[in-house]
């Protein structure tokens, strides 16, 4: 069968129920991150706290995942998010959700919180609610491994130390460092006492035109290895991204008081740390690292968040916190930018001792690494870090002028935004926070793209100067919509036409793609509506919980203090010109000039089933 | 004659080669349903391609009690017309390359000169190329090598 099952668990009652999503849906969102908003919209009522059993927890594959699509691992977890206390969600890559579709399922929803630790063990078509006592306090290599030894090889995804300890920016881990890290929903985890979901299949996915997808793969396969950013990704990985941005002086420095940093975190310093490169499932990129210090990675995130942002320039001990954070299992953007701003609020005199309990400096290892652990069992000051952005209450007023988030959720791009116009409207708007992998049009980087190739992705009309705020609502619009359908389908955004290059999977490709695996005709329309649809429901979950524009904002030091070194120099983001490209954005998005999902559309969404 | 060569060194563990190979034989995405198998765990950090080695002298054939292996140019096949389904050369496969599940025997035939994993392998680390003494020698050691691992884990 080329469809899978819906798994429903209700924690609470301890009860699994098994049913299918209707095709109708699934015409409407796909999958992955599509349908799991839908259902988030559908099942969570407004203002629940996100730690209670009122939150629904959801693991949804895409709808391509499993297959010979190239990179087609990837699933999203989602939740309302304790960190934002808006729409959580998180995109993830590794092995769970292919092998989550060989056991039968396309998605899990779980409801309600259970009594004692416990684990789910999916296998060929059922579900199991299991005692997890010998896991809970396991770290999630540990987890994970023991998980494999008592039950043969599963995949798992589970929730590290400081999930169950509810620290609000608590990722859920798969493999060694793949981690659905945003939002927290490794706390959701944590708060419905659930350590695990363990997965073992032996279904295949039936595909309705095996030859046909034979031969796209085929000729999708070429194409994607002919590419350039192709092989520089599979032999350097994302880190790639860390000299680019640093280069053009944009990578966020100690809070970003600063703009660029030390060439010792270059990707080719970080390559000798590699002992091989290796992929996910279906995946022809191969941009994880296994790093000589026992561990995978660092992401360009890692390099940016855990090196420069917290002061340090040796490659070696980045690499440790990234290790460090992954068997924690906190999420790497939220904890670099939650310490290098009380590094800062520490330097600046508006917390002291008092709170911290220790001298707080930038550029020392030892400390972040100690915070790191605090805050996983939230002892002493890291049971105060644990609650991220929220300290602004405890902190200060002031403490927000500081603070690099945008809805409560700290950024993920090590880059700083108040160069390239674009990637600042991406940040403001994007549904889940301030977070790069809902909308960055990543080409805005590369300088020397020309105008036609632009004009060709974007439409024509925008121009090819990134500090331009010239009709950058439509680069944004294009890569906020097509990237919530490569996350529907559960293909990696690294091979999605305008993420890394102009010339991967667009909506041409998506549909052979789709026709192959299951018959459906799509016309490119309707992808693009499912991407607008997707976006929509996102935003109609946000503004229930009371978002409207003045949220899709910046954080302060964006607007108000011009970059001070390299290219970026004297850059900044003007509020005015950044007010008008926000009133373009919602015209083309068809939002209220306040940013409010329109009546009627709401209307229309919420009469879909 | 042509071979499959193994990599392993090159092989980032996606299973985009047992994936197409069950696409291939079976019209199903399943990567445990495959002539070729990527045994991988990345906590112990390895990636590891299990083939068929066409062996000159193979088990599954010398056991087989119907007679259904032969070799033809080099290459072991098995005839599903004569086979009854007994497993007996999936069991009995020092390599684990013959594999069963659903009913279903599965053996490597190089897809008749065109083997779909080679094709879709993104690193080179399967490889069809004609034999020469240094990749026999290689193929060999490599076979041997596998028996040790499976005797001494």
């Amino acid at each position: 069968m080329f469809k899978g099952k819906l798994g429903i668990i209700d924690l609470s009652k301890k009860k699994v129920t098994i049913k299918q999503t209707p095709d109708s849906l699934k015409k409407l969102f796909l999958g992955g991150r599509g349908l799991n908003s839908y259902y988030l919209y559908n099942m969570i009522k407004p203002g629940i706290d996100p730690f209670s059993s009122d939150n629904v927890l959801i693991f949804g594959t895409g709808f391509l995942t499993g297959t010979l699509v190239p990179n087609s691992s990837r699933f999203n977890v989602s939740a309302k998010s304790p960190e934002t206390g808006i729409l959580g969600d998180s995109n993830c890559g590794g092995y769970f959700a292919a092998e989550l579709r060989y056991a039968g399922f396309e998605r899990l929803i779980i409801k309600g919180k259970a009594k004692k630790p416990c684990y789910l063990y999916v296998i060929d078509n059922t579900i199991e609610i299991k005692d997890a006592k010998d896991y809970w306090r396991m770290d999630t290599t540990d987890v994970q491994q023991t998980l494999r030894r008592d039950l043969g090889h599963v995949e798992v995804a589970c929730c590290g130390v400081a999930g169950e300890n509810l620290v609000r920016f608590a990722c859920v881990r798969t493999g060694v460092k793949n981690a659905a890290g945003r939002c927290g929903l490794g706390a959701v985890m944590g708060s419905k006492q659930l350590k695990a979901i363990a997965v073992r299949g032996t279904q295949g996915i039936n595909i309705k035109y095996p030859e046909e997808m034979l031969e796209n793969v085929e000729q999708l396969k070429e194409y994607i290895m002919n590419s350039k950013i192709t092989s520089i990704l599979g032999n350097v990985g994302t880190p790639l991204l860390y000299e680019v941005s640093n280069t053009l002086g944009a990578i966020r420095t100690k809070n970003s008081q600063l703009n660029a940093w030390s060439e010792s975190l270059n990707a080719d310093v970080i390559e000798t740390f590699v002992e091989k490169m290796i992929g996910c499932s279906s995946c022809i990129v191969h941009c994880r690292h296994r790093n000589k210090l026992d561990g995978e990675g660092p992401e360009y995130t890692a390099v940016g968040l855990l090196g420069a942002n917290l002061g340090i320039e040796d490659p070696a001990k980045v690499i440790e916190l990234n290790n460090i954070c992954n068997e924690l299992g906190l999420d790497i953007s939220s904890s670099g930018t939650i310490l290098s701003w009380v590094f800062e609020l520490y330097e600046k005199g508006i917390i002291n001792k008092k709170i911290t309990e220790e001298e707080l400096r930038f550029g020392d290892f030892e400390l972040a690494k100690k915070l790191l652990y605090k805050i996983s069992r939230r002892e002493g000051f890291g049971n105060i870090l644990a609650e991220s952005t929220k300290n602004v209450e405890l902190f200060g007023k002031k403490s927000v002028d500081y603070l690099i988030a945008v809805k409560g959720l700290p950024q993920s791009d090590p880059h700083d935004c108040r160069y390239i116009k674009a990637f600042a409207l991406g940040i403001a708007t994007a549904s889940r926070g301030a977070d790069h992998l809902r909308s960055r049009p990543t080409l805005e980087i590369f300088l020397r793209l020309p105008q036609e190739v632009k004009d060709r992705i974007y439409g024509k009309g925008i121009p090819n100067d990134p500090t331009s705020y010239t009709a950058k609502e439509k680069t944004v619009y294009f890569s906020d919509n097509i990237f919530a359908v490569i996350d529907s389908l559960g293909i990696c955004k690294f091979i999605c036409h305008g993420f890394n290059s102009p010339h991967f999977i667009d909506y041409e490709w998506m549909k052979k793609l789709i026709h192959c695996a299951s018959g459906w005709t799509f016309k490119e329309k309707d992808l693009q509506e499912v991407g607008k649809r997707v976006i929509d429901i996102e935003r109609m979950f946000n503004n229930r919980e009371g978002i409207s524009r003045e949220d899709d904002t910046l954080p302060k030091r964006y607007f108000d203090e011009p970059m001070t070194l390299k290219i970026a120099k004297g850059h900044y983001i003007d509020r005015g010109e950044f007010d008008k490209l926000l009133t373009r954005y919602y015209k083309i998005r068809g939002w209220t000039n306040d940013g409010i999902v329109k009546k009627e559309r709401v209307k229309e969404l919420e009469a879909l089933a | 004659m042509k071979y499959l060569y193994v990599y392993p060194e090159k092989c980032t563990g996606c299973r985009e080669c047992s994936i197409a190979c069950s696409l291939k034989k079976f019209g199903e995405c399943n990567p445990k349903k495959a002539a070729i198998t990527i045994v991988r765990d990345e906590f112990n950090r390895y990636e590891f391609p299990i083939i068929c080695f066409q062996c000159e002298d193979p088990i599954c054939l010398k056991f087989c009690h119907q007679n259904a292996y032969q070799i033809k140019d080099g290459i072991v096949l098995r005839d599903e017309d004569k086979c009854i389904g007994c497993r007996l050369c999936a069991v009995l496969c020092p390599y684990n390359a013959v594999t069963t599940i659903d009913d279903e025997i599965i053996k490597c035939d190089l897809c008749d000169g065109d083997p779909k994993c080679v094709k879709y392998c993104s690193t080179g680390a399967l490889q069809y190329l004609d034999e020469t003494e240094e990749l026999e020698k290689r193929r060999k050691k490599m076979a041997e090598r596998f028996l040790d691992i499976k005797a001494n884990p």
